[in-house]
């Protein structure tokens, strides 16, 4: 038995924790909506900036977590926090960037190959938290909720405490992400099953 | 000398995404790769050595040359000039 | 409780089937040469199968032609661990693949005509997801349970594999087609250049003197089957999967951190897990990609687990370059083989230690030696480190 102890949503105009709305994109603003809620919600992370879309997304939705869950960080000792996340693009936004870079203009940028990869965010994640725990990446065709729902037993079963479980939904046009963090202890939660896991994704 | 450091400057902060710094935050002799410089990190220093070959058409082919000649604007600025004579 | 493997598929630089490969690991044959297979004007030195994609569709017997390299790679090397697989509907199968590249190859062509407006056919772009890739292995062979797709860099395959094992473990299926493969590219070519990390000589695996890695391509597949799949299929076991482990560096983007110590983790739980202890390692197959990065904080995690009894290792990467995704998989192939045939291949291209760890790799084939257990490292960007163990006890 595991628990659903908080969760994010991030789409192309909102951004919902545990299912209240914090922040809506301001259509004026020439600021891109994950750098707006970036500055209104006072993250101080300069890497930001230097990161793709994935990374930002991940790293808005998971540091709110943290916030709605302020004991998360000290909970769990640094490897006991396991990484699920997955999509159905991959890093196609890095990709075509970097492609343009060599492509069209005959210098290949090392920092947006970097990001030609998803499990980057993961790593993002790690050394922001100094999680040493275990990660991974999957791509499939959508949020299919009966492997979240396994995989997350399957790494409790193996020694992590909870899991970090996000889905990256970004292409050039849409954003669908949803971030859970899974407890083993969590009484107070919702339980770890696909129809409570598919209802709060909502997708 | 004080135009092409100025203009360095302005190129770092686009290609490297430096969010909220302008030309006048960064000092021309600011350590660029210490926490109390500009903070950049090995990513970085490729980044630059991109810069200089797609602005000054200057090719770093060994990454250690890169590492004396960026320590700061003043230093990137004399490698400049050193290479295109 | 460990892991039946009962079969085996591999195509790399260096054989087209598991047989041309072990030759070549024997006879210290590397597959490393100036690019001739993909269409790329400037020279540099890859480990590409030495197969044109035409020739792979009319070996392979695919008909839908709209097909990725990676695939047909995947495909060739898959069929081989599959064996005579039948299609038993009372088994519950599936096929975890994993890739970086996905289908890059055939985008690439298909961005050169999008950007110079000759007509681009957008039926390239339909091979193009890491998802696809999979999908398309599965549909040849006739899998329609499970099938995932897995991307996490240079630990994909190896990724790939522990999924493969957990889920039979489980009992969520029977039987499970678990590896990993990539095409080469001029996106991952092009990628690596930008880091500074592509090698323009042969790659020398923890040599004082390296300064980077090869780019290979190639695609490996482990058949993982549990026993009430066995007593249909009458497969004989090959090897076992004994221990899996994973663990986040938490260092840097792309750089492994000094201390090694998401590798350390990595290499201690799995050690743990197959329930060996570390004296009973007969050879470790390192991830040793060549670059002066990697090599140095793999040795220092070697170092922080076996302290002064660090078995025989070597890195096989300058037989057939770095993989990427492939690699976890045709790594752990060839551990399959080092057991079965008592082999500890050769670190080629060594001359002279790192100066921080004075670490000396095996440099001529070993055949002497008993080859019972196998560890095998494969360490990916992100700081996503795992480590596989195999011996020829259950």
């Amino acid at each position: 038995m595991s628990f659903i102890t908080s969760y994010c949503h991030l789409d192309n105009e909102s951004c919902r924790v545990n299912g209240q709305e914090i922040a809506s994109r301001d259509s004026e603003s020439t600021e891109n909506w994950l750098r707006q809620l970036y500055k209104s919600q006072d993250f101080v992370y300069p890497k930001f900036y230097k990161m793709d879309s994935l990374s930002q997304a991940g790293f808005i939705a998971s540091e709110l977590i943290k916030r709605a869950q302020p004991n998360l960080v000290s909970n769990y000792a640094d490897d006991k926090i396991a990484l699920l996340f997955g999509n159905q693009y991959s890093s196609v936004d890095s990709d075509i960037r970097f492609k343009k870079s060599y492509q069209e203009q005959g210098t290949p940028s090392p920092a947006l190959f970097v990001y030609t990869l998803p499990n980057i965010v993961l790593g993002e994640i790690a050394i922001l938290n100094k999680w040493y725990g275990e990660n991974l990446f999957v791509v499939l065709p959508k949020f299919t909720a009966d492997f979240f729902v396994n995989y997350v037993q399957i790494f409790i079963s193996q020694g992590s405490d909870a899991v970090l479980c996000g889905w990256l939904g970004i292409s050039s046009e849409q954003m669908n992400v949803f971030l859970f963090l899974v407890e083993k202890q969590g009484e107070a939660g919702m339980e770890l099953t696909a129809e409570n896991l598919e209802k709060i994704a909502g997708f | 000398m004080d135009n092409l450091k100025e203009e360095l400057k302005n190129q770092i902060i686009e290609q490297l995404n430096l969010e909220d710094i302008k030309a006048a935050d960064i000092a021309d002799d600011a350590l660029l790769f210490n926490d109390q410089g500009l903070g950049l990190d090995s990513i970085d220093a490729l980044e630059l050595i991109v810069l200089l070959e797609k602005y000054y058409g200057i090719q770093v082919t060994n990454p250690d040359e890169g590492k004396e000649a960026f320590l700061s604007i003043n230093t990137m600025a004399d490698y400049i000039i050193k290479r295109k004579g | 409780m460990s892991v039946r493997i009962t079969g085996i598929g591999i195509v790399s630089a260096i054989g087209l089937t598991v047989e041309e490969n072990l030759l070549s690991l024997r006879n210290g044959r590397s597959g490393i040469a100036p690019i001739k297979y993909l269409d790329e004007k400037r020279e540099f030195l890859v480990g590409e199968v030495k197969i044109f994609n035409q020739d792979l569709i009319d070996k392979l017997g695919v008909k839908n032609v709209n097909i990725s390299r990676t695939s047909l790679l995947g495909l060739a090397a898959a069929k081989q661990a599959w064996g005579s697989g039948t299609v038993a509907t009372e088994l519950k199968t599936g096929i975890i693949s994993a890739t970086s590249v996905g289908g890059m190859d055939r985008s690439e062509v298909f961005y050169q005509d999008y950007l110079k407006h000759t007509s681009p056919d957008f039926d390239l772009l339909i091979s193009h997801d890491s998802g696809n890739t999979t999908e398309r292995i599965a549909a040849e062979l006739g899998i329609s349970g499970y099938i995932n797709t897995l991307s996490t860099a240079c630990s994909s395959g190896a990724n790939a594999i522990m999924l493969g094992a957990r889920l039979l473990q489980q009992g969520k299926l029977d039987r499970v087609l678990v590896g990993g493969t990539d095409a080469l590219t001029k996106f991952t070519i092009n990628g690596f250049r930008s880091l500074m990390i592509y090698d323009e000589q042969w790659c020398r695996p923890f040599d004082e003197s390296r300064s980077g890695l090869n780019l290979g391509e190639g695609a490996g597949f482990l058949l993982l089957e549990n026993e009430k799949s066995i007593t249909l299929s009458g497969n004989e076991t090959l090897c076992y999967l004994n221990g899996w482990a994973n663990a986040a560096d938490a260092y840097h983007q792309t750089a492994s951190s000094p201390d090694g110590k998401g590798a350390t983790i990595a290499i201690q739980n799995a050690i743990s897990k197959s329930g060996l202890g570390f004296g009973d390692i007969s050879y470790i197959n390192a991830h040793g990609t060549g670059t002066r990065n990697n090599d140095l904080s793999e040795s220092v995690a070697l170092k922080n687990v076996f302290g002064d009894n660090i078995p025989v290792f070597s890195s096989t990467k300058s037989f057939t370059g770095h993989t990427l995704a492939a690699a976890g998989a045709i790594e752990a192939v060839f551990s399959v083989l080092a057991i079965r045939n008592h082999l500890v291949y050769p670190n080629l291209n060594f001359k002279n230690e790192m100066e921080e760890t004075g670490m000396k790799p095996v440099t001529e084939l070993q055949t002497d030696l008993p080859v019972n257990a196998v560890l095998s490292n494969s360490f990916g960007f992100g700081g996503n480190n795992s480590s596989l163990v195999f011996s020829n006890a259950g």
